[in-house]
């Protein structure tokens, strides 16, 4: 099949080792920022997916100085090259054993004595830590880092393992003794993700094999296969590629079960680095010379002139010499299928129809109709292709490609084209040599998009994260917060004010941002006149209130609190306050006093759980009533309590605390009367402790003093009853009712008739007639029933005694004719008395009674 | 019958709400493993009566207990303690705990606070370090449907704490029930506000809408239009007139509980000594729904009516020939245990309405709202004091006199104060104290704007005739609720017409929405009505407690030709004069 130069051109820029093809590509050709970071002089670490890169001078090497400073700097460019930040490295310890990005982008670098120094991406020095005594006493060997963790083998041969950065206080794990007397030929680690106790496994070449050590146990492998003088592990985990010191490259299973491929080298020397690219072949790397080896076939070899960096990748090795960043990897199938040379494959034939189709070549439809069967398949290809691309224009040519594919065909997944072209924006984006991530497509899909963004941000590039966070709908929220903390951090010379609208500018971006936790942030940074001015932004008062309070901003805090509305979180200030003023209680009280819903929320609290605080509370504020209030509630207290009650001084106490509350009503104008209450209580008690000595019967206390009238007239001690109402000036009226009920009670009639005739009742008849209804006495009732003048109440009380004719005359009398009514209901069953309230009502002739 | 009421005719969907809360529990009953002794607070036990059969909780591995002082006897090695968030339930926590601890029993405890944790109780269970054993969680129980048309929020104590002791935990509890309804049914868009309480829960809610916002998208067109807070505080007198409808008396005289009414079985006609037995009252019993509503006397016509009707279909069936009449009449039969649980329930109540004195305290009542015997009712008062009536009637009868004189004359203020004392002891000072901070019972210092107010709102009305009712004064003999005609006046005309009596009544009033707007056709048109010829939903929240015959009248208004309005009511508990006025005793209320 006819293919044009161009795509020929592609594919002769792949390698061919075996029948896999690979390339090349440059990435970026390096700025190094003012001077060239020359690979042979300094020390490296590359953080994979495409992270930062930190460079120091070697100190182990004896390295001629350019124009330079003599002080060492430690400095941090992207993978592109461009200087994010550099430092002077004046760190004590010794020597720099090893230096590596963690997942999180922290730079770790470990020195001599087990020093760990760690910086973030701007050179920002973090908090320091020691893996301990031992590695102090003996100094490191050697080192070997992965995620977030590391291993350290010390002079004296011992393993030390740091399994997790990201701890704030590091924890340090001993692992077993290998109990070798040689220094270890070469160290790797196997992640704790790929082994089975889930604990990461440390791999020493000694001897003729490899020993596994871990935090338990020691375990020797491969014994004969070695000795080994150099090891990687393979992405997976799963295999181990070696260098035996006769110069044979070993591809081994890490249960060691067998040798899977084995390739003699042409030198015995020990290649300085060795990794593997992808799962499909190894990389070995002497001066000059890279060696690329596959499971068969003869290895590809390339050569540079200058020292290089393999920086392994999921899906490749990224090489970083002094001019260029290169990304080598196995061709991706899809690619292969469009560009191998004399491919006929369908994708291969669309991409050429386009070519055809835009030089307005019929052979374009003739490509077509060839692949018709097969086109949504070649669409799809040429899609994942150009995701595989690099370069701008060809990642164009190949959607292209498939947006013409597409076209022709009826049922396809169109959101796969427009999935793609959205994640090469991204793409495309953070490959920008400014910012530098070189990430492809395989590797930001296993990054995720989010915890790229958290790179971005953690790289300052709030800007672009936010806008990827808007292109792909992903929540804003984590980018404004990090740049919010961030500007206050580098804005030490903006004074508040301003520094807050340009803040609240951005904040006001996503609706539900927490200033809360800005504002902690501004407080940290030794900023609470912003901190303050940012809570005031922050519309949840539960996020508000115990920030106000942590910035010592008590008054404002209970201010919102009360505003809220919420209860729980004023009581949640009131506490606090009350707790740290314990020893001023009376600014407390004072502060307290001034708000409304505070001060109450606070006597409810007290009321139940601390009267004395209460009564203090009272006391300063003046409310003398409520104090005595307080006391009443105590004295019935002491009522209940059974111990109280009994012996001589008996009532002693309570009696005390009811003359108290008396004395504070008296203090001030308006409780006249509940002092005059209070005292008629404690003299009540008295009297009734006393009428309990005398009837020894306890059963007055506690009783009010119309009982204990009733009670006395029961009793039959009419002279003590006599008394007391005498004593608590009782009236007239009430006297009658409570006598002569208690008279019905005792069915003591006689006594009541001749009550009746002391002289003219003051309550009229009334008691008289309901004491004998209710006790059931008609004969007595009708003794002064006639005497009723309420005609209505004549009425009714015949009625219920069930005199029909005689509640018919009252209520006739009384010309009430509802009444009427209401009786004729009541005796309407019995025909005599309902003949009788029909005649009447005939005579009466009442409107609307039925 | 089952106590939880059936939900399916409500205006919206309530089911939901209750489904919600079933499986929030459910999920805290599963998330502690295996069998678990569930320890309730007593008054806990109403509202999920209405929520959850028990056999239900029996399911899921849980013993039931009530939470005392008295230590809890169980085998089982985990307690879950679903409690209110009131520090003093904790106390009976602690002293449980502290019991087990006594006794080398080691146990798990779980505390699920109803609605949500408070800082005052974990304070309260600092001591001794015993939070420390002790995983806390939340049950978000914040309202409870008691029918299709009421929700109750719960708070029995809701009017006390807001207007005697100034603790608006309770308005943020009915803010944030209404900010879950709002996420669920959408925003309400019109509201009106009387009373510093509602005022209080509005500010409440729209900082809680600002916090966060309900998104529009979610729920969709809001499905209730308006809403109406009233606070207690703003009609006290409806409460303490005595209740003349079904549900009313039935209220008043038995006291109805969640829903359900607590008897002697003797009175439901099946004799056994003693016991008790518990009557559900809600709309899922067809009769109820037809009666509950009317006037007392009314409801034994209907009851009669009914009963004969049976009687002549019984003495029919010897004639019947066909299947489908037979089968008509097996229909009717089904009705036979509702009408005879009414009729009983009737009978039972009649012995009471029939006294005089219950006629004699009507009439009272009537003098006192007219407002022009003030002798007479002073007197009435006295000697109900002097006979010592039970005191719950006396101060009902007190706080109705004295609200509608705006007090008393500090002469009669004192001496009847002084009798209260003397026939009912010195305890009932902080009683007293307590209505005189509510402004129920205190010393006459302006002249009284009752007569303005009832002139205005038309609440006497000057005949009424109980059988042909045609404004909701008939539900009252003759008293239109204050509280009602609110509600009317803010449907009609979004209180525009009667502003000037609203400054009469206590509190601030507000609103917003649409209603805001100064075009009163506009307004008129537009107070919720939707387009679509739907009828709109009206949300009426009553702060401090609704009674059932305000809520009869409500259903009344509904039903009433032209009325554009389904109500649902929303309210903190349903109350009558005396369960209102109990809370305010201190002596057997808490601590």
């Amino acid at each position: 099949m006819a293919s044009s130069a161009a795509t020929v051109s592609i594919a002769a820029e792949w390698q061919l080792l075996y029948n896999r093809y690979y390339r090349k590509p440059e990435i970026y050709s390096l700025q190094w920022g003012r001077m060239t970071i020359d690979l042979r002089r300094h020390r490296v670490a590359c953080a994979p997916f495409g992270g930062p890169i930190a460079a120091i001078r070697d100190d182990s090497k004896i390295v001629q100085l350019y124009a330079e400073s003599a002080r060492r700097k430690l400095q941090i460019f992207t993978s592109s090259g461009v200087l994010l930040s550099s430092v002077v490295w004046d760190r004590p310890g010794g020597r720099l054993v090893g230096m590596a990005w963690t997942d999180d982008h922290v730079l770790v670098c470990v020195v001599q004595n087990g020093k760990v120094y760690r910086y973030d991406i701007h050179a920002k020095p973090l908090p320091e830590f020691e893996i301990g005594t031992e590695c102090f006493e003996q100094g490191i060997l050697e080192c070997a880092f992965w995620g977030n963790g590391l291993v350290v083998i010390t002079e004296g041969n011992l393993v030390f393992c740091v399994p997790d950065f990201r701890e704030t206080e590091p924890k340090v794990v001993r692992f077993a003794d290998p109990e070798i007397d040689d220094p270890p030929l070469c160290v790797a680690v196997i992640e704790p993700k790929y082994t089975m106790s889930g604990n990461v496994e440390v791999l020493l070449g000694a001897g003729d094999g490899v020993l596994v050590v871990e935090e338990d146990g020691v375990q020797r492998l491969g014994e004969g296969v070695g000795p080994l003088q150099k090891m990687a592990v393979s992405q997976n985990g799963k295999y181990l590629a070696s260098f035996t010191h006769d110069g044979r490259l070993l591809v081994i299973p890490t249960d060691f079960s067998k040798i899977m491929f084995e390739y003699s080298c042409e030198s015995a020397l020990p290649p300085e680095q060795l990794a593997w690219c992808g799962m499909d072949s190894v990389l070995l790397y002497w001066d000059e010379t890279l060696l690329m080896v596959g499971p068969s076939g003869d290895p590809v070899s390339y050569t540079y002139d200058d020292s290089i960096v393999l920086i392994p990748e999921c899906d490749g090795v990224r090489i970083l010499s002094s001019t260029s960043m290169e990304f080598l990897q196995r061709v991706p199938d899809s690619t292969v299928s469009i560009f191998q040379i004399a491919s006929t494959l369908p994708a291969a034939l669309l991409y050429d129809a386009l070519e055809h189709f835009d030089r307005r070549s019929a052979k374009a439809d003739e490509n077509l109709r060839l692949i018709r069967s097969s086109l949504p398949e070649a669409v799809q290809t040429c899609i994942d292709a150009a995701g595989h691309e690099f370069e701008h224009s060809r990642q164009h040519t190949l959607l292209k490609a498939a947006s013409y594919g597409q076209a022709f065909c009826s049922q396809i997944h169109r959101d796969r084209f427009h999935e793609m072209c959205k994640t090469l924006r991204v793409l495309n984006a953070v490959r920008n040599p400014g910012i530098g991530i070189p990430l492809t497509i395989h590797q930001y899909k296993l990054l995720t998009a989010p915890v790229l963004i958290a790179r971005l941000i953690n790289a300052h590039q709030h800007f672009l994260a936010l806008r990827i966070t808007e292109y792909l709908g992903l929540n804003k929220e984590v980018v404004i917060m990090h740049w919010a903390c961030a500007k206050i951090t580098s804005s030490s010379a903006v004074i508040d004010e301003d520094l807050l609208k340009i803040l609240v500018d951005k904040l006001k971006l996503w609706k539900g941002v927490s200033y809360a936790a800005v504002a902690k942030h501004a407080d940290n940074n030794g900023r609470r006149k912003l901190a303050a001015m940012l809570v005031d932004q922050e519309p949840r008062s539960s996020k508000q209130v115990p920030l106000l309070l942590s910035i010592e901003e008590d008054n404002t805090a209970l201010v919102k609190a009360i505003d809220s509305g919420d209860t729980d979180l004023i009581y949640l200030v009131l506490f606090r306050i009350w707790h740290k003023k314990k020893n001023a209680t009376r600014d407390f009280f004072e502060m307290i006093q001034g708000m409304p819903l505070a001060r109450d929320l606070f006597i409810v609290y007290t009321r139940s759980y601390d009267h004395e605080s209460l009564k203090n509370f009272f006391l300063l504020s003046g409310q003398l009533q409520d104090v005595a209030f307080l006391l009443l509630k105590e004295s019935w207290k002491l009522g209940v309590n059974p111990l109280a009650s009994k012996g001589s001084p008996l009532h002693g106490p309570r009696i005390r605390v009811i003359e108290k509350a008396r004395d504070l009503f008296r203090e001030t104008r308006e409780h006249t009367f509940e002092s005059k209450a209070a005292d008629e209580h404690q003299k009540l008690l008295r009297v009734q402790h006393g009428l309990e000595v005398s009837t020894k019967q306890a059963i007055f206390v506690d009783s009010s003093i119309s009982d204990t009238i009733r009670t006395c007239i029961v009793l039959g001690k009419h002279q003590d009853a006599m008394k007391v109402r005498t004593e608590f000036k009782v009236s007239e009226k009430r006297w009658y009712w409570l006598k002569v009920f208690a008279l019905a009670t005792i069915n003591d009639w006689e006594t009541l008739e001749r009550f009746s005739k002391d002289k003219k009742p003051p309550t009229g008849y009334k008691p008289f007639v309901e004491a004998c209804i209710d006790g059931g006495q008609k004969s007595e009732a009708l003794k002064y029933i006639p005497k009723l003048t309420d005609l209505r109440e004549k009425a009714e009380a015949y009625e219920r005694i069930g005199m029909a004719k005689e509640a018919a005359d009252a209520a006739s009398e009384s010309n009430d004719g509802e009444l009427l009514g209401r009786l004729k209901l009541t005796f309407g069953q019995n025909a005599a008395a309902g003949s009788i309230f029909d005649t009447l009502r005939d005579r009466l002739s009442f409107p609307g009674v039925s | 019958m089952s106590q939880i009421p059936n939900l399916d005719n409500a205006p919206i969907n309530l089911t939901s709400i209750r489904d919600q809360s079933q499986k929030e529990l459910l999920n805290i009953l599963r998330n502690v493993r295996g069998r678990k002794c569930v320890v309730i607070d007593q008054t806990l036990s109403g509202p999920l009566s209405l929520l959850i059969q028990t056999t239900l909780l029996k399911e899921n591995g849980a013993e039931l207990r009530h939470l005392s002082s008295e230590p809890i006897q169980t085998d089982c090695s985990k307690i879950v303690f679903l409690v209110r968030c009131h520090p003093s339930l904790m106390e009976f926590i602690l002293s449980n705990i502290q019991y087990d601890i006594s006794k080398g029993l080691k146990k798990d405890y779980f505390i699920y606070f109803v609605p949500r944790r408070t800082v005052a109780c974990e304070k309260v269970l600092e001591k001794d370090g015993i939070h420390n054993m002790i995983t806390i969680g939340e049950f978000p129980l914040y309202l409870v449907p008691l029918d299709d048309d009421v929700l109750s929020f719960e708070l029995d104590f809701a009017y006390r704490d807001v207007h005697v002791d100034g603790d608006t935990s309770s308005l943020w509890h009915i803010a944030k029930a209404l900010h879950k309804l709002e996420l669920s049914f959408g925003v309400i868009r019109n509201f009106l506000a009387k009373g510093s309480a509602s005022v209080k829960v509005v500010e409440i809610l729209e900082s809680m809408q600002a916090e966060d916002p309900v998104d529009s998208e979610d729920v969709g067109i809001p499905e209730i239009n308006t809403i109406i807070l009233l606070d207690r505080d703003v009609d006290m007198f409806t409460p303490m007139c005595f209740q003349l409808t079904y549900e009313g008396i039935i209220d008043e005289i038995l006291r109805i509980n969640s829903g359900s009414v607590e008897l002697d079985a003797s009175i439901m006609g099946t004799p056994q000594d003693g016991k008790k037995v518990k009557v559900p009252l809600n709309s899922s019993d067809r009769l109820y729904k037809e009666v509950r509503d009317l006037q007392f006397g009314v409801v034994m016509q209907v009851l009669r009516e009914r009963a004969t009707s049976m009687k002549q279909d019984y003495a029919d069936i010897s004639s019947t020939q066909t299947v489908s009449e037979l089968k008509d009449f097996v229909k009717k039969l089904n009705s036979l245990p509702e009408i005879s649980r009414h009729i009983n329930l009737a009978q039972h109540l009649c012995a009471f309405t029939s006294k005089p004195s219950f006629n004699g305290r009507l009439d009272i009542e009537q003098t006192i709202l007219e407002g022009e015997a003030y002798e007479i009712c002073f007197e009435h008062v006295e000697e109900m004091i002097h006979k010592q009536e039970p005191i719950i009637s006396v101060l009902r009868l007190l706080v109705l006199f004295s609200i509608t004189n705006a007090g008393l004359p500090k002469k009669n203020f004192d001496y009847l104060r002084r009798e209260l004392l003397h026939s009912y002891g010195f305890e009932h000072m902080p009683t007293l104290y307590n209505l005189e901070k509510a402004g129920l019972l205190k010393k006459q210092e302006l002249k009284s704007n009752w007569p303005i107010i009832t002139r205005a709102l038309k609440l006497i009305a000057d005949d009424s005739s109980s059988t042909n009712p045609n404004d909701i004064a008939h539900l009252y003999s003759g008293y239109a609720p204050l509280s009602i005609r609110l509600v009317q006046h803010a449907i009609r005309s979004g209180w525009r017409s009667i502003e000037e009596v609203l400054k009469l009544l206590p509190g601030p009033m507000k609103r917003g929405g649409d209603s805001t707007t100064s075009d009163m056709r506009n307004v008129h048109a537009n107070l919720g009505r939707p387009s679509d010829g739907r009828r709109s939903v009206a949300l009426v929240v009553f702060i401090g407690g609704v009674t059932s015959g305000e809520l009869s009248a409500l259903r009344f208004l509904s039903s009433q030709e032209g009325m554009g309005h389904d109500f649902i009511v929303a309210t903190t508990k349903v109350v009558n004069g005396n369960t209102l006025l109990e809370t305010l005793l201190d002596t057997t209320v808490r601590n």
